[in-house]
């Protein structure tokens, strides 16, 4: 076996991930064949299940969708580039969108699962996909994304792996007036980095990159975008909420990189961190690099503990701490999730983040 | 037995004494009026019952029902029956009033082995508590207390009140930051949900005025950390007049 090539901490981007069990975890064998049937939101449109990496046709409708050697180029990410060539790619000509939201279940049984991605959207296509990540083992994904002129393309993605780790790198180019809507749900027991990196080219394009992370017990999940505006008139919204206790890590580094002559473009970052309790961490970093001198960018990275006013004022109506606490959590992060904008999904995601945070102790 | 009752009780909070031996007995179908200068520690009594952390007993006791109220968690004592009205209402952004007072009214209805209320039932409670305090029932809808100005607050804390029907309310300067139609409103509900045999309200105010509205069986002064005077209806108009400086003088 090859020896894995992996980005150490001393590299700016990597310092906050822990990548060490990677080499691991590549090392073990899959595990058994589970039941799929649970695994689905339910969304009416067609549905992928990859085990370990491959598909698994007899358990999908891959609907428009096709199987096998991707088209794009290969990524240029240090584990992008691991995922390989063999994946799904969702190719939709001008002005097709297929009926219903697309999921895709990438479900580890143990050791490497390497799939390659592309979604590839022709001029007002348009497409919504839900990805979920589960059970154990190393599930690394890399998805080309590239939308033509007035594409939409809506990203829904759930990390919630019981162990292991889930790397997730993701490399979109908007065309002009293109849309692109991503959320994160990052929850589970395993570990996980996402990358991101966005190009809006064309003039008014729109980009919303954001999501919960939820981290306990020593696990860490890592953030990483960096959305460059090369148009005029672009937009990007970012919102992004982080929660961490007993020992977990969640870190974001958001950066909006504005080009000489993307005139009158409008970032906004808004990275909000709660801690749960004195062990756990949590890491935001925001950044903004400007070229141009007509823009409005904002950002703001606060990181704070439960507010005891207000957990006082629910119990002394009766709420119990860990309702309390759940509550107050479950608004939190309903800041970010409540931007995904199928309803299915939207309460799917905002289910599973109110089980995790009801098994907070 | 009474509802309330507190013996020597001693509590401080930030190092600092505050109570200093406060004696209160509150029985059942009763409304009590403390009244008090600033500082005498009313506010910290209602905290004290309440369970607010960082409020510590440091002697005495406060039994409700004849249980020991002290030793109890706040939620519980919410579940046991009672009702603390806060003097300056806490805002939840993200939390809805409706999903907040549902929780809290399953939480204790649970906790007392009583079935939880279906959402249809728990919004009918929710629409009649809200007209009869004249609180427009879509801002129970909106998070809590965000963006409500300091009446509104204040009718919140009564449709609260309402729908939890406790069996005693600690009610903290309830009547301040409302106009006089307002008061007359929160005064009828008052009057509505807590006039019962079987409750018991204590009122803590620094004025007369809710007291035309709401008509005390005691009134007690809070000096000092400790009830310094108790009387009747009579004793709140006397305060009026002379000012809670006469007496000391």
């Amino acid at each position: 076996m090859s020896v894995l090539e992996l980005p150490s901490t001393r590299q700016e981007a990597w310092r906050w991930s822990d990548l060490s069990a990677l080499p691991e975890l590549a090392r073990q064998p899959h595990g058994a064949l589970r039941a799929a049937d649970d695994l689905w939101i339910g969304c009416g449109g067609p549905r992928l299940l990859f085990v370990d990496g491959v598909f698994d046709a007899a358990r999908s409708d891959a609907g428009p969708f096709a199987i096998g050697q991707i088209t794009s180029d290969a990524s240029s990410h240090p584990l992008g580039k691991l995922a390989g060539r063999e994946g799904w790619s969702l190719r939709l000509g001008r002005d097709h969108a297929p009926a219903g939201t697309v999921e895709i279940v990438h479900l580890a049984t143990g050791g490497a699962g390497h799939v390659a991605g592309e979604i590839l959207l022709d001029d007002d296509a348009q497409a919504s996909v839900v990805q979920s990540f589960i059970g154990d083992g190393w599930s690394n994904q890399a998805t080309q994304i590239r939308l033509g002129r007035s594409a939409r393309l809506m990203l829904a993605r759930r990390i919630a792996q019981g162990s292991g780790f889930t790397s997730l790198a993701d490399d979109a180019a908007l065309g002009a007036g293109a849309s692109f809507t991503t959320t994160l749900l990052a929850e589970g027991a395993g570990d996980s980095r996402v990358d991101l990196a966005a190009t809006g080219a064309g003039e008014g394009v729109y980009v919303e990159a954001g999501g919960a992370l939820l981290a306990r017990g020593g696990q860490h999940h890592d953030v990483n975008i960096v959305l460059r505006h090369a148009g005029l008139d672009g937009q990007s919204r970012q919102i992004w909420r982080a929660v961490a206790e007993d020992g977990g890590t969640d870190s974001i580094a958001a950066r909006v990189e504005v080009a000489r002559g993307a005139q009158k473009t409008d970032a906004d970052q808004s990275l909000r961190g709660l801690l749960l309790d004195r062990t756990s961490t949590i890491n935001l970093k925001p950044e903004l690099e400007i070229f141009a001198d007509d823009v409005r960018c904002a950002h703001g990275a606060t990181v704070g503990e439960l507010d005891a006013r207000a957990l006082f004022y629910l119990a002394s109506r009766g709420v119990p701490p860990v309702e309390a606490r759940a509550l107050l959590v479950r608004a939190f992060v309903a800041d970010a999730l409540d931007r995904i904008g199928e309803e299915a999904v939207r309460e799917a995601f905002g289910g599973y983040a109110q089980s995790w945070l009801g098994g907070a102790q | 037995m009474a509802l309330l009752e507190i013996t020597d009780l001693h509590a401080e909070t930030a190092g600092k004494p505050i109570l200093k031996g406060l004696s209160l007995s509150v029985n059942a179908g009763e409304i009590h009026a403390i009244m008090g200068p600033n500082g005498a520690g009313k506010s910290t009594l209602g905290y004290v019952l309440a369970g607010r952390p960082g409020y510590e007993v440091t002697g005495g006791s406060a039994s409700y029902d004849g249980v020991d109220l002290l030793a109890m968690a706040p939620h519980e004592r919410a579940a046991a029956g009672l009702f603390l009205g806060f003097q300056y209402p806490v805002e939840i952004p993200g939390v809805s009033s409706v999903q907040f007072l549902r929780t809290a009214l399953n939480a204790q209805r649970r906790a007392r082995g009583q079935d939880e209320l279906s959402a249809g039932e728990f919004l009918r409670i929710a629409r009649d508590q809200a007209a009869a305090l004249g609180l427009d029932f879509e801002m129970l809808k909106r998070p809590v207390n965000v963006g409500f100005s300091g009446g509104e607050k204040k009718r919140n804390e009564m449709v609260q009140m309402g729908i939890i029907d406790p069996r005693l309310a600690i009610l903290d300067e309830t009547d301040s930051g409302l106009d006089i139609d307002a008061l007359r409103t929160v005064g009828d509900g008052i009057n509505r949900i807590m006039r019962a045999p079987n409750k018991a309200v204590v009122l803590i105010t620094h004025y007369q005025r809710l007291l035309d509205y709401v008509r005390p069986d005691f009134v007690h002064v809070l000096a000092g950390g400790r009830i310094d005077r108790s009387g009747g209806p009579e004793l709140a108009h006397e305060l009026e007049r002379e000012g809670y400086g006469a007496r000391a003088a």
